[in-house]
């Protein structure tokens, strides 16, 4: 079985993110590896150790994500892609599903793994929209995964009414939830090993394909600015006798936030 | 006496021994890759451990719990000194008939003075082995495990005293009341009188033997001689088969243990270097990976389980038992003794070689020398491995210098670098040291957010300062310690002091990382720090944790770093003394104080916190049982702070449960770990209003004059 497993690399959403003039202030910023991604690396490395199959990652960026794909190659991803493309720098969801709809032509996999959405944009698309273009099933949010047979996997997904049971014939995407597994850390013999491997770097025109193709030109939606939120404001604290602080906190609720 | 017999029984009795121990030494020699730290410096100091440790019994006299066993044992060590020149002259006399050693044999002061001394400690020697089989039989204390070994050796011991005494009190008959048909010499300097006036013991022993006929007191005095002898060279043969070896390795071991640092440090791994990754040279990953040190470790435990008496997992029911870990550590050593010394004779010959070919061949045959078991897994349980808390309790009550955490270390490197076994848990933590620094994974950039309004520089506002203040991940991100730092911070600004910290730009130091084996990400931590501190020229560091400031003190120096680095108590202490801070004894109620580890035995700073608590504390300080040298760990050591402790009882209950027996109202800590597991433990025995938990630099800020 060939797997394709796919990471985005974004912000670290533990960090402060700080807006200027609409646009995010990239000092002190650190990059790393989608976290729904993760899930779905060590899926795929999951699915090898118990099945035959083998494991290639594609990511879309920079040549700054060859880091984040060598720890990939550490939790046991075997090749690795990047797909870096300066046309690529505003692309959205859509672009990406057909970049990623180009390397799946390319490869012929079986199974397609993604996270089930990034933690910058939370757009959730990519994987969907990539079964689409493709044509083939799409199972989203899936918590477990089996391999049936060559041609068959069994996935559960928690779906609004509970946790369903879907049987896929492949090929196929699955975006998976990070209650899935727990990533592991890279192996560190691996970390050292992985410094060797080579990631094979591609733009648009060695993948058969231009913006123009992909939809580049006339994208479907674009960022037009971003907003710092509104800080949080802090709680009040009420101290003394328990009748009293009831009283003044329903008459503040009633009175002022006029919720009672 | 009978040279014949007497070469016959030493031919035999100290060739064998001499087998044995070249064996023994063969082994030792062949262990490696990595020797330990150089053990024959400072020649002067490691005699002194010799003399207070090892000859002056130290830790088994001077420990106050168990002060009885050690004085048992002492004599018994001393009156074993005392006769190995006695020895020597009944060798002699076995060759000779009365030959007698230059000076002790001849009836001088010094010759009268030791055979008294040689008489009062053969009476010694007996009274306390058999002080030692009845406390053994009927006392039975826990921490032992009673072996046949053992009784084998008392009973050993008894014998040679009653057969050497009675040698004496024959040879007093003799003398005395037959007239001296034989001829024995004696002593009998008309200064000093006869000698057995000087030994009332063997005069005592003869007394027994009165009544019997000259002849058959003259057979006494053969058998009794030649069942010495024999004895002697049994117990000699039987010491290297098992613990009792510790009589012939305890001595060097002290000598040769470590200086400066109570342990071998961990050395920096090359991570670089493949060939160790393809070798499995790193950490400790077979039993052929021991150094020599270690194997002389496991040589001298004599498996007494001082070690588990004070040992906190063990304590809480955590399937580690140190002297076990010894035990079973030495047996596969011994079960590959052959093949260690194999693959060592191999590996003398990859060095010479350059033929390629040659070279994988051999590395092919060294390989399958190795062990069938795996060190961690089969010899020891995961669960062991991961128990220890490094606190190093079994170490500084070991009475031969056992240096038990570092191959705790080096195991857990070989399950996290080369198994990838370590446990899972600990990839939160390592996750977020990796990325933000701190192992809860706070965003870095919200480190110095404590400091907001506190009108603190960082080191990037002004370099141009006497102290780096370093926080600490506790420091900057939790909750309750970030009021220590805050505290720390309104000391240090009252003494008026030039101080700032690195902000946003401080990393863990690594310490726990290395202690659960990541040498890697401990590494990556170390240098990123050490070039921080370094491009800013900082010379003196002002730590606020003691697992920071052993790993800024002691580990940085090996990459690079090298600072003055002292513990905010001391620091504190030192503003005291020096009269920029003056304390009221405001502080009222009963007051105690738990050691942490990292400060009071890894860095043997006991005395300033005290000195501290003393200065605010209206009624002075209240001691804890365990505490100073044996004081009892919080549980949060060697990565344990990021683990669960789901076997036994949980650590930190057990050492608030004593606090609160203790009757304390407030329970000082220095140690933001100690801080947190104090303070849980007293919540979980729902004590926290009863037994507040605070830090030195809280009790102090709030009583400053």
């Amino acid at each position: 079985m060939k797997i394709l497993t796919t990471v985005k690399k974004v912000v670290d959403v533990e960090l402060n993110i700080r807006v200027n003039d609409g646009a995010i202030v990239e000092d002190g910023l650190q990059y790393v590896i989608n976290a729904w991604d993760e899930n779905g690396v060590e899926t795929a490395v999951q699915l090898k150790e118990n099945n035959s199959a083998e494991t290639t990652l594609v990511s879309i960026g920079g040549d700054d994500n060859a880091d984040m794909i060598k720890k990939c190659y550490a939790m046991g991803i075997e090749n690795g892609i990047l797909i870096d493309d300066p046309a690529l720098a505003n692309a959205d969801s859509s672009v990406f599903a057909k970049v990623l709809q180009k390397v799946y032509e390319k490869g012929e996999y079986d199974l397609i793994i993604t996270g089930k959405q990034a933690q910058d944009t939370d757009n959730g698309q990519a994987g969907i929209m990539l079964a689409e273009y493709l044509n083939i099933p799409c199972v989203s949010n899936v918590v477990a995964i089996e391999v049936m047979d060559d041609s068959h996997v069994k996935v559960s997904r928690l779906g609004d009414a509970g946790t369903e049971i879907v049987e896929l014939e492949l090929p196929a995407v699955v975006t998976v939830s990070d209650s899935i597994n727990e990533p592991r850390l890279p192996a560190m013999r691996g970390i050292m090993m992985a410094k060797k491997k080579k990631i094979e770097t591609m733009d648009l025109s060695a993948l058969g394909t231009s913006i123009d193709d992909l939809g580049g030109a006339d994208l479907q939606s674009e960022v037009v600015e971003y907003m710092q939120p509104e800080a949080r404001k802090s709680g009040q604290k009420f101290e003394g006798d328990a009748a009293e602080i009831t009283a003044e906190v329903v008459g503040l609720l009633s009175n002022e936030a006029k919720v009672l | 006496m009978n040279p014949l017999l007497m070469s016959l029984l030493l031919i035999i009795g100290l060739g064998i021994f001499g087998r044995t121990m070249y064996y023994k030494i063969q082994l030792l020699l062949a262990l490696g890759p990595v020797d330990p730290a150089n053990r024959f410096n400072n020649i002067v100091e490691r005699l002194k451990n010799l003399v207070i440790l090892a000859i002056g019994q130290k830790r088994l006299v001077g420990r106050k719990r168990e002060w009885i066993a050690g004085i048992m044992h002492a004599f018994i060590f001393w009156g074993f000194c005392v006769l190995l020149i006695r020895s020597i002259s009944l060798y002699g006399e076995g060759f000779v008939k009365g030959f007698q050693l230059p000076i002790f044999g001849h009836d001088g002061l010094i010759g009268y003075l030791y055979i008294a001394l040689k008489d009062i400690m053969e009476a010694l020697v007996l009274f306390m082995a058999a002080y030692a089989i009845f406390r053994r039989a009927v006392l039975k204390p826990t921490r032992m495990h009673n072996t046949w070994e053992a009784y084998f050796v008392l009973v050993m011991i008894v014998v040679l005293m009653i057969s050497d005494l009675m040698l004496d009190g024959a040879r007093y008959n003799l003398i005395t009341l037959f007239n001296n048909p034989d001829h024995l010499y004696f002593f009998n300097n008309p200064k000093f009188g006869s000698e057995f006036i000087w030994t009332p013991v063997s005069v005592g022993a003869a007394s027994l033997i009165k009544g019997l006929s000259a002849e058959t007191t003259s057979w006494v005095l053969t058998i009794m001689f030649w069942i010495h002898i024999t004895t002697q060279l049994v117990f000699l043969n039987f010491l290297p088969l098992g613990k009792h070896f510790h009589v012939i390795t305890a001595l060097p071991n002290v000598f040769l243990k470590s200086l400066g640092y109570p342990h071998e440090k961990a050395a920096v791994l090359d991570l670089e270097n493949e060939a160790a990754w393809e070798d499995e040279t790193l950490g400790l990953n077979h039993i052929h990976q021991l150094n020599w040190k270690q194997g002389l470790d496991l040589y001298t435990c004599t498996e007494c389980g001082r070690c588990k008496d004070v040992c906190p997992a063990y304590l809480t029911d955590k399937p580690l038992s140190l002297n076990e870990f010894n035990d079973d550590l030495k047996a596969e050593l011994f079960n590959n003794s052959a093949n260690v010394i194999k693959r060592a004779n191999l590996a003398a010959n990859l060095n010479g070689n350059g033929d390629a070919e040659d070279i994988e061949a051999i590395k092919t045959q060294m390989a399958e020398l190795n062990s069938e078991k795996s060190l961690v897994g089969d010899i020891i349980s995961e669960d062991t491995l991961w128990a220890c808390t490094t606190c190093r309790a079994c170490e500084q009550v070991c009475p031969v210098t056992i240096e038990h955490v570092p191959r705790i270390i080096a195991l857990r490197q070989g399950q996290t670098l080369m198994a990838e076994a370590y446990p899972k848990e600990l990839n939160v933590a390592l996750k977020g040291l990796e990325r933000n620094g701190n192992p809860w994974g706070i965003g870095y950039d919200k480190r110095a957010d404590w400091a907001e309004g506190l009108d603190v520089k960082t080191m990037a506002d002004d370099s141009d300062v006497d102290y780096l203040l370093w926080v600490g991940c506790a420091g900057s991100f939790d909750d309750r310690t970030k009021k220590v730092t805050t505290s720390l911070v309104k000391i240090l600004q009252k003494a008026n002091i030039s101080f700032a910290i690195l902000g946003t730009e401080e990393k863990c130091t690594g310490d726990f990382a290395r202690k659960v084996g990541n040498e890697m990400l401990y590494q990556m931590m170390a240098e990123e720090n050490i070039a921080t501190l370094n491009n800013y020229k900082v010379k003196k560091i002002i730590a606020a944790c003691p697992h920071c400031l052993n790993t800024l003190k002691h580990d940085y120096p090996q990459m690079g770093g090298n600072y003055e680095v002292i513990h905010h108590t001391e620091f504190i202490d030192q503003l005291v003394k020096s009269g920029k801070i003056t304390l009221n004894k405001s502080f009222e109620g009963s007051l105690t104080y738990h050691d942490p580890c990292y400060l009071g035995r890894y860095n043997e700073i006991y005395d300033q916190p005290r000195s501290l608590l003393n200065s605010v504390a209206k009624d002075g300080l209240k001691e804890l049982d365990r505490h100073g040298k044996e004081s009892f760990c919080c549980g949060a050591g060697g990565g344990r702070m990021w683990m669960e402790e789901t076997i036994g009882k949980r650590i930190n209950n057990v050492r608030a449960q004593e606090i609160v027996d203790k009757k304390a109202s407030t329970v000082a800590v220095s140690c933001p770990f100690c801080l947190t597991m104090i303070e849980d433990g007293m919540k979980e025995l729902a004590q926290e209003e009863n037994v507040k938990t605070q830090d030195i630099a809280e009790l102090v800020a709030n009583n400053m004059a």
